[in-house]
C-alpha cells in the first residue's frame, strides 16, 4: 500500500504528529470562522506556500495536492457560481482549498506508525467512558493487515469468475468477497485467541 | 463508542475484515464491472452493507475505522483520496454521516431479529444510507461552501439515482448472503462462543 | 514426571451442533513430540485446539500442563502457543517486527525490552531483513517462519501446530519441519499429513471419525495407516 507520507527531515517532519493535527484544527477553524475577512484566503494561501516550502517539500508538491482534489474543486466553483456573486464563489472555494492543502501538509510529513500512536494516546481520556485505546490501536494496526488480503481474495474471485466466462458483477462478486472475507475474520479470531488476546 | 470494549475478539476481526472491505471496494481496479471511470464507485455500498451486515455498533465501527485510517493519510478513499484534508473539505460532512448512516441501517434492518427481510434492507438502506447522509452531509457542505442550504440540498440530487441504486443493490447482495452464509448474520459460531465465555 | 509437560483427556467429548467432532477420547501424553494423523473430518484439528482452549469439551476432562483449558484459558494460551495451517490468517499486524511485538503485549514489558527481544527472535529465524517490511509480502515459508517466532517469543511450554505445512512447497515443509523437530527444546503437538513429519515424533496419535483409535511407536501407527489408505 502506498502511503501519502513524503520522507524528510525539516522541522515539521521532526514536530509530533499530536501537536500538528492540533495545531491544523486551530488553524482550519480560524480559517472558517473568519470567511467574511477579505484578508483570510491571501493569508491562507501564504501559510500554505510557506509551509511546503518549510517542510521541503517545494511547490510542486503543492501543485500536485491541489490537482488531486481538482474535481472537488471545480463542482464546488460551478455550484458556487450558479448561486452566489463570482467574488463570493472564489473567495469561498480558496478558502476550502487552502484547508485542504494544509491538512495534507500533516499527512506527508508525519509517518503512518506515528498517526496511530498519537491517536491511541489522543483516546487517553476516553478510557473513563470504557474506551480501550490499546484495543482501537489494535483495531487499527489489524486493518491495515488486512487490506491487502481483502485485495487477493478480490482478485482471486475475479480471476475465478473470468476463468469460467462468467461476467463479473457486483452482486457475483460481493458475494463471495463477503463470504470469503468473513470466514478470513473468523480464522483470525481464532488466531488473536491462540495468541492469548481477549 | 462506549460499546467498543464490550466487543469481543470475533466482533474486533469482524470489523477490522469490513473496514478492509470497504477500503477494497473503493479501488476501482477491484471491481471491473462498475467500470472504474466513475469516482462514486462501490465505497459507499461497502458503508451500507457494513450496517446491514453486522448490525448498528459493529457496522458504524467498521466505517468509523475506515475513516480514521483515511484521515491519518491512507489513500483508501475511492479515487486513492486521503487524509485530514477530506475532512477540512466540502464532503466532510458525508463522511460523517456515513459512520451515523451504517448505524442507522444496521438498527432497521437487524433489530431484534435474525432473518433480514427485504423490505427492512431496502428501507434501512434508504433511510440510513441516503438520508442520514444527506442530512449531516449537506448542511455541512452549506456550512464549509458558505451555500445556503437550500441551494446546497439542491446541488445534492444529481447523487440521487446513484444512491438509490446501491439501495437496491445493498438489498440483493444481503439477501444473496443471507442464502449463502447464514453465518454472516449469527451472532457467533457456536465453536467459539463456547470458548470466549470461557476466556473470561 | 509431574503433571509440568502432561496431556491428560479422560473420557473428552466434542459436539457441534448435532454433529460430534470427538468421541470419548481418553489419553494421557508425556512425550516431547507427539505427531497426530488422521484423514480429513477424523477430529485431530479438533484434539489440537483443545489443547489452546479453542475448543472446549462437551463433556469430559481436559488437563493440560495442570491447567484446565475450560477456567484457565488465559493462563493456558500464554504458555501455549499454536500455529495455523493458513500463515495468512495468523499476521495480525501490519510489519513483521510489529506482528512479532504483538506477542508481547499485555506482559508488563518496557518498550526497550520488547525491542530487544524482538530483534533477538527476528535473528534467529532469519527475519532480520525483513523486520521493517509489510508482513503480507513475505512468502508463504518466511510467513511460517514469522508466525513461528511469533509463538516462540512468548516462550511457551507446548508448541501446537496445526498442519504447519499444508500450504508450503517440499523446500519449506522441510524447512518448517526441522525447526519444529528438531530445534524446538518444548514440547510439541504436531497435526499432519506429512507422513515423513509424523515418522520423525516420539509417539504418534491417530484418529479416525472422532475416535482415537491407535497411539504408539511412530512407524507402526503410520505404517498401519498408510497400509489402510493405499
Amino acid at each position: 500500500m502506498i502511503a501519502l507520507y513524503r520522507e524528510g527531515t525539516s522541522p515539521l517532519h521532526r514536530a509530533p504528529a499530536g501537536a500538528k493535527v492540533l495545531v491544523f484544527m486551530i488553524v482550519a477553524l480560524a480559517i472558517t470562522l473568519s470567511a467574511e475577512n477579505p484578508f483570510t484566503v491571501p493569508v491562507a494561501a501564504a501559510l500554505a506556500i510557506i509551509g511546503y516550502l518549510a517542510a521541503g517539500l517545494g511547490l510542486g508538491t503543492l501543485l500536485a495536492q491541489i490537482s488531486v482534489v481538482r474535481w472537488v474543486i471545480v463542482i464546488m466553483l460551478v455550484t458556487q457560481l450558479i448561486f452566489l456573486p463570482p467574488l463570493a464563489a472564489a473567495t469561498n472555494t480558496g478558502r476550502v482549498l487552502a484547508v485542504i492543502v494544509l491538512a495534507a501538509l500533516i499527512t506527508l510529513t508525519t509517518r503512518i506508525p506515528a498517526l496511530l500512536d498519537a491517536t491511541e494516546h489522543a483516546l487517553g481520556p476516553l478510557r473513563r467512558f470504557g474506551v480501550d485505546p490499546a484495543r482501537v490501536g489494535l483495531l487499527l494496526g489489524m486493518t491495515i493487515t488486512t487490506i491487502p488480503v481483502i485485495m487477493g481474495i478480490a482478485t482471486r474471485i475475479r480471476d475465478a469468475q473470468r476463468a469460467r466466462g462468467v461476467p463479473v458483477r457486483p452482486a457475483t462478486f460481493v458475494v463471495p468477497l463477503l463470504i470469503l472475507s468473513l470466514k478470513h475474520s473468523d480464522e483470525l479470531a481464532d488466531a488473536l485467541a491462540a495468541r492469548g488476546i481477549d | 463508542m462506549a460499546q467498543k470494549n464490550r466487543f469481543e475478539i470475533r466482533d474486533i476481526t469482524r470489523i477490522a475484515v469490513f473496514a478492509a472491505i470497504i477500503a477494497v471496494l473503493g479501488i476501482p481496479a477491484a471491481i471491473p464491472a462498475f467500470g472504474g471511470a466513475v469516482p462514486i464507485t462501490a465505497q459507499t455500498l461497502g458503508v451500507m452493507l457494513a450496517g446491514a451486515v453486522l448490525g448498528s455498533w459493529r457496522g458504524a465501527a467498521a466505517v468509523a475505522v475506515f475513516e480514521v485510517l483515511v484521515f491519518i493519510g491512507l489513500p483508501l478513499l475511492s479515487g486513492g483520496r486521503g487524509g485530514a484534508g477530506v475532512f477540512a473539505g466540502p464532503t466532510g460532512g458525508y463522511l460523517i454521516g456515513w459512520i451515523l448512516g451504517a448505524f442507522v441501517i444496521g438498527a432497521i434492518v437487524r433489530g431484534n431479529i435474525r432473518k433480514p427481510s427485504w423490505w427492512r434492507i431496502a428501507l434501512g438502506s434508504f433511510v440510513g444510507g441516503v438520508l442520514v447522509v444527506y442530512a449531516i452531509g449537506i448542511p455541512v457542505l452549506s456550512l464549509v461552501t458558505k451555500l445556503p442550504l437550500g441551494q446546497a440540498a439542491l446541488s445534492n440530487v444529481v447523487f440521487l439515482p446513484g444512491d438509490i441504486i446501491k439501495v437496491i443493490v445493498t438489498t440483493l447482495i444481503t439477501l444473496a448472503l443471507y442464502r449463502a452464509y447464514p453465518a454472516a448474520f449469527g451472532r457467533k459460531p457456536a465453536v467459539t462462543a463456547k470458548a470466549s465465555v470461557s476466556a473470561r | 514426571m509431574t503433571s509440568a509437560s502432561e496431556i491428560s483427556f479422560d473420557g473428552v467429548s466434542v459436539d457441534f451442533g448435532d454433529r460430534p467432532a470427538l468421541s470419548d477420547v481418553s489419553v494421557t501424553l508425556t512425550e516431547r513430540r507427539i505427531g497426530v494423523i488422521g484423514s480429513n473430518g477424523s477430529g485431530k484439528s479438533t484434539f489440537a485446539r483443545m489443547l489452546n482452549a479453542l475448543v472446549l469439551p462437551t463433556t469430559g476432562q481436559v488437563r493440560v500442563h495442570g491447567l484446565d483449558p475450560a477456567g484457565q484459558a488465559k493462563q493456558l494460551r500464554r504458555r501455549v502457543g499454536f500455529i495455523f495451517s493458513n500463515p495468512d490468517a495468523q499476521i495480525v499486524m501490519p510489519t513483521v517486527a510489529e506482528d512479532v511485538a504483538f506477542s508481547l503485549r499485555g506482559r508488563g514489558l518496557s518498550r526497550t525490552e520488547v525491542a530487544e527481544r524482538v530483534a533477538a527472535t527476528l535473528e534467529a529465524y532469519g527475519l532480520t531483513a525483513h523486520s521493517a517490511a509489510p508482513a503480507h509480502g513475505l512468502s508463504g515459508g518466511q510467513k511460517q517462519l514469522l508466525a513461528l517466532s511469533t509463538v516462540l517469543i512468548g516462550e511457551p511450554d507446548l508448541v501446537v501446530a496445526d498442519e504447519p505445512t499444508a500450504m508450503l512447497d517440499a523446500a519449506n515443509t522441510r524447512r518448517i519441519g526441522n525447526h519444529l523437530l528438531d530445534e524446538l527444546t518444548q514440547q510439541l503437538v504436531l497435526v499432519t499429513h506429512d507422513l515423513n513429519l509424523a515418522r520423525r515424533c516420539d509417539v504418534v496419535l491417530r484418529f479416525e471419525e472422532g475416535r482415537l483409535v491407535e497411539r504408539g511407536e511412530p512407524d507402526f501407527v503410520v505404517d498401519r495407516y498408510e497400509r489402510e489408505h493405499a
